[in-house]
């Protein structure tokens, strides 16, 4: 019984960082591009989630919506104001830039809301669900559903929508989808936006469950990074599989040899598994 | 100047090539006179160090185009080498210095075989991944002292512990290494190696379809790269007297190199010196206005000006030089 | 060139001449050096409230103190009034920054004493360079045991060390069991830095000194995403008390984990810090009725010193004082009490005073025997109190001279 306590949280887990990943991994694949300021962008989502329960009240759907949209806007200005400068430069100067943008938008953050921790008011998605002995907190549990469905949606728009398909064009060739009448730019920063939007429902969903301050990103962007590379770059269902599989991998560590041990076992696993499939699990040769 | 002419009457190039190092050279020499304050001093050898290890890093990720994020790695090994042979036996820190080197190299083609079959974004991941891992482990490692890391010798026993009251004797000591690993890398160059680097940076099935065996100048580079980040983490925990996993292993030691060689101009040789001449100066000074305001500033600061030098100056700051330099040049040699 | 001279002069002369009546009344300077960025940024930033309080509580008259030193004088009496100024730095949470900054405290602001600097790792550089010069460091709060007693003479720590808050446990299990209250086994969940490991050492020594078996001891990695397989480990060992060492966001999460996954020991005790932090209240009182902190600090009645402190505090930063900062407030008292009876800001005598330091109880804003520190500059006075959550805020508990509240036994978390 402890055993599937232990399994369900983990998968549990896991699904925040599918969450976290998803919008990372858009990126990653469209524009072959890391962007390190991924976790400011869920960060940014958790505290607008926090003031409009404070100032507005409102419940899961608008905090949620809010965030999302609040995002999806910042990450068109970004990408309108800075990546696209930066896109077919050096690998450094991309790395440079969204390094430099993660520093930016934690300390105006941290400016503007101080170093304390906050936490959400309790909301009508607090409380834990008992099935059959197995304990299943709600907040990641809708965190987990989300993410699935979320990750499915991006999937779909994707593979199976024009707006999709412009959009692989332009990350398979820009300039051949040029020709066919596609504007990149429009493309990737709708894609930008996407992904910021998606950052956005991810804090949304997380400030429920974790207490943060504006380093919060630290906390799950080294995870979140390894979640995208063991999924495939680019992959949207590679990363929540990847995510499942690293949280499960992490709780049974964590259970079987000890908390201090579980991203030995993550990295060691990962570096393993890079030498043998370097495309990750679900990223094509 | 005249040493400078060359035999074949190139003396006009040359002035304007080598020049610029004299100056630098002569700079670098006469800064503690002018700035002869212990917090002066101290903020040239924090720059020193800076300078050394990212042109380290910049052998195997500027020339070949290796963007390790993982060097960390081999910083720390030299950072504990030192502070290990004090604790454990009593030996003057600069003994572990050699330990440091061997260690780090043996790392360096240990996890060279394996991760440099990864390109791009996977190699720069698995380095993140090992630097992790042994951060982690010898946050639990007893020996080594674990979470809290390990000490030097608090005065010195004599000259040999290279406890000095003074910056002085450090900054000249880091400066020496600096020139050292500076004429290495011009030599570097200008031999078969340095072409072979970039030829491998430029694309790696070419340069393999003209006989360069890749798989072995990747791990020489990365061999010769992690010696000297190795040396670089022993003059800082002899110098410091300090060192925990978070300031030998921590993610942000491996990404400040990264972001001073990129800063400056990845690849090149002067790039990453320029890279630490613009960051650490602004860091101090940031942090001097600032930071006991506690309001953040120093970093809002610190992420705009890298975010407007990627913006702006991708390739560098060094390109900018480049562009901006001649110029100047033909305005003096034409008055 | 002439008029220059004449003008440099003129202002030479005018700067003498307004210099010397105030002469008496000058300043002395102390350097703080503390993370107001980084991961720690909260604790530097609630310290440096704090300290900022206590100077102004030194320079200026507050006669509604009582018997606190300092209080009721216009600065420092045995120097004229001397204000007490304050050169606050950050060091980024960074040992060799912390160096850095600890030199330019000394060579460039040329401050008269240190005071710093939270994390252990940065306390080890900083205090080295001001055992260099020789300039006095008041260690205001580090967990790390030998910060002291590295053979420095310039080096004053004023806050009790690890195995101080070890003992105190242990005198406290000890009480307990002679109530009839079984403590037969604890559990030890520490999180993986210098502070963790310090504590969570100290207590399995003690524990073993004291006979109570420790029926787990947990290190995990601070900051955590997930503290689930932490939190069944202790289910399944079923400890009768389980002490957590923890910074805030991980102690708001073992917190909501435990109701999360309906386990309740008889007993929680959070060793400062996260149960501590001015957010961990309201994140999580619904969930931790009549779980137990160790904290030197109390409120207090409303009318006495600390609460009036505390209403000061809170004037500034909208919070309540909390452990860690108060802590650092009590050595910048001691540290300010020593410059006083020095009555010189030269660093020699500044130190001697320091080494005779004999602060009573009644002069301490906190619960301490007192503060007198022995030839290591460890403040060997340095006590602490366990505090309780009940109902909203923390109630003293223990020891029972000093209680205001009644101590439960068991917790009642979420069940009211």
């Amino acid at each position: 019984m402890l055993l599937v306590q232990v399994i369900v949280g983990g998968l549990l887990l896991g699904a925040i960082y599918a969450l976290f990943s998803s919008g990372l991994t858009l990126i990653w694949g469209m524009m072959n591009f890391i962007n390190f300021a991924h976790g400011e962008f869920v960060m940014l989502g958790m505290y607008v989630t926090l003031l409009v329960v404070v100032w507005l009240g409102g419940g899961p759907a608008t905090f949620g919506f809010a965030a999302a949209f609040t995002l999806f806007v910042l990450g068109v200005v970004v990408y309108l104001s800075l990546i696209r400068y930066v896109l077919r430069g050096p690998m450094l100067a991309q790395i440079l830039s969204t390094f430099g943008l993660a520093l930016l938008l934690r300390y105006t953050a941290f400016w503007v809301f101080s170093a304390n921790f906050v936490s959400l008011p309790q909301t009508s998605l607090s409380g834990t669900i008992n099935i059959g002995g197995v304990l299943m907190p709600v907040p990641q549990l809708v965190a987990g559903l989300i993410a699935i469905v979320l990750t499915v949606s991006l999937h779909l728009m994707l593979t199976r929508t024009a707006v999709g398909s412009q959009l692989l064009a332009v990350a398979e060739d820009r300039s051949a989808a040029m020709l066919m009448g596609i504007r990149p730019d429009r493309m990737q920063a709708l894609a930008w936006g996407l992904s910021a939007g998606a950052a956005g429902i991810a804090g949304a969903l997380m400030a429920i469950a974790y207490p943060w301050s504006p380093s919060v990103g630290e906390t799950f962007g080294l995870t979140a990074f390894v979640v995208v590379a063991l999924g495939g770059f680019g992959s949207v269902p590679g990363a929540l599989f990847a995510g499942l599989i690293i949280g499960l991998i992490q709780a049974l560590s964590a259970f079987w040899f000890g908390p201090i041990y579980k991203d030995i076992v993550v990295y060691a696993l990962f570096v393993a598994l890079l030498w043998l499939r370097p495309q990750g699990l679900m990223g094509k040769a | 100047m005249v040493a400078a002419t060359g035999p074949h009457g190139q003396s006009v190039k040359k002035i304007p090539a080598l020049t610029p190092t004299v100056l630098l050279a002569a700079g670098l020499l006469l800064y503690p006179l002018v700035f002869s304050g212990p917090f002066y001093l101290d903020i040239g050898v924090t720059f020193l160090l800076a300078a050394i290890s990212a042109s380290a890093w910049n052998i195997v990720g500027g020339y070949a185009g290796q963007v390790s994020v993982g060097h960390a790695m081999f910083f720390g090994l030299g950072a504990y080498s030192p502070l290990l042979c004090y604790t454990l036996f009593g030996w003057a820190p600069i003994a572990g210095i050699p330990f440091g080197i061997a260690f780090s190299i043996a790392l360096a083609v240990l996890i060279g075989i394996p991760t440099f079959r990864l390109t791009g974004h996977y190699f720069s991941m698995a380095t993140i991944a090992v630097a992790e891992l042994i951060r982690i482990y010898f946050g639990t490692w007893d020996l080594v002292g674990a979470a809290i890391g390990l000490q030097g010798p608090a005065t010195a026993r004599g000259w040999w512990d290279l406890t000095f009251r003074s910056e002085l004797p450090y900054y000249y000591i880091f400066l020496a290494v600096l020139a050292i690993l500076l004429c290495l890398t011009s030599m570097i160059e200008r031999r078969r190696f340095g072409y072979y680097l970039r030829a491998i940076k430029a694309g790696e099935r070419a340069a393999r379809s003209l006989g360069v065996s890749v798989q072995q100048t990747k791990i020489r580079a990365l061999a010769l790269s992690a010696a000297f980040t190795s040396v670089a983490g022993s003059l800082y925990s002899v110098k410091t007297g300090f060192v925990d996993p978070e300031s030998g292993f921590g993610i942000l030691v491996s990404v400040q190199m990264v972001i001073i060689a990129a800063l400056g101009g990845a690849g090149r040789l002067y790039g990453p010196l320029l890279g630490a001449l613009i960051l650490i100066p602004l860091q101090s000074a940031t942090n001097t206005w600032f930071g006991g305001g506690g309001s953040g500033l120093t970093f809002i600061l610190y992420g705009g000006i890298i975010v407007l030098i990627a913006r702006y100056e991708p390739g560098g700051v060094f390109e900018l030089w480049e562009n901006v330099a001649p110029r100047i040049w033909r305005r003096k040699h034409a008055a | 060139m002439k008029r220059f001279c004449l003008l440099i002069g003129a202002a030479a002369a005018a700067a003498l001449f307004t210099m010397v009546p105030t002469h008496a009344a000058d300043s002395v300077k102390i350097g703080i050096l503390w993370p107001l960025t980084g991961n720690a940024a909260a604790a530097g930033q609630a310290s440096k409230a704090a300290a900022e309080v206590a100077a102004d509580i030194v320079n200026n008259a507050h006669p509604e103190l009582g018997d606190l030193p300092l209080a009721k004088s216009t600065g420092l009496p045995n120097m004229g009034g001397a204000k007490l100024e304050l050169v606050f730095v950050d060091h980024q949470g960074n040992p060799s920054l912390a160096q850095q900054l600890a030199t330019r405290l000394i060579t460039q602001d040329k401050v008269n004493v240190l005071m710093g600097a939270y994390q252990s790792s940065c306390s080890f550089t900083a205090t080295a360079v001001a055992e260099r010069y020789g300039i006095p460091f008041m260690v205001g709060e580090s967990a790390a045991g030998n910060i002291t007693g590295r053979g420095f003479k310039w080096v004053f720590r004023g806050t009790p060390i690890a195995s101080d808050y070890a003992r105190t446990y242990m005198r406290f299990f000890a009480d307990m069991k002679r109530q009839g209250r079984k403590v037969d086994t604890i559990a030890v969940v520490n999180e993986n830095t210098d502070y963790g490991t310090s504590v969570a050492d100290a207590i399995v020594d003690e524990a073993k000194k004291a006979d109570i078996p420790v029926a787990a001891r947990i290190p995990y990695i601070a900051n955590s995403s997930d503290v689930s397989a932490q939190v069944l480990q202790l289910k399944e060992k079923k400890p009768d008390v389980v002490i957590f060492i923890s910074y805030t966001a991980d102690s708001i999460l073992y917190m909501k984990t435990m109701k999360n996954l309906d386990y309740e020991p008889p007993m929680v005790i959070g060793d400062d810090t996260g149960f501590s932090d001015p957010s961990f209240i309201p994140a999580v009182a619904d969930v931790a009725q009549g779980a137990m902190n160790r904290s030197a600090w109390a409120i207090g009645k409303p009318g006495s010193t600390t609460y009036k402190i505390n209403e000061m505090y809170k004037a500034k930063t909208g919070r309540d004082l909390d452990d860690t900062s108060a802590r650092n407030m009590q050595s910048f008292f001691a540290l300010a009490d020593a410059i006083n009876r020095s009555g010189s800001t030269d660093p020699e005598r500044i130190r001697e005073a320091l080494t005779k330091t004999d602060l009573k109880p009644d002069q301490l804003i906190m619960g301490y025997q007192g503060v007198k520190f022995d030839n290591t500059g460890q403040n060997i006075l340095a006590a602490t109190y366990l505090i309780q959550l009940q109902d909203k805020k923390y109630e003293l508990v223990w020891p029972d001279n000093a209680a205001t509240a009644k101590l439960q036994w068991p917790m009642a978390g979420w069940k009211k």
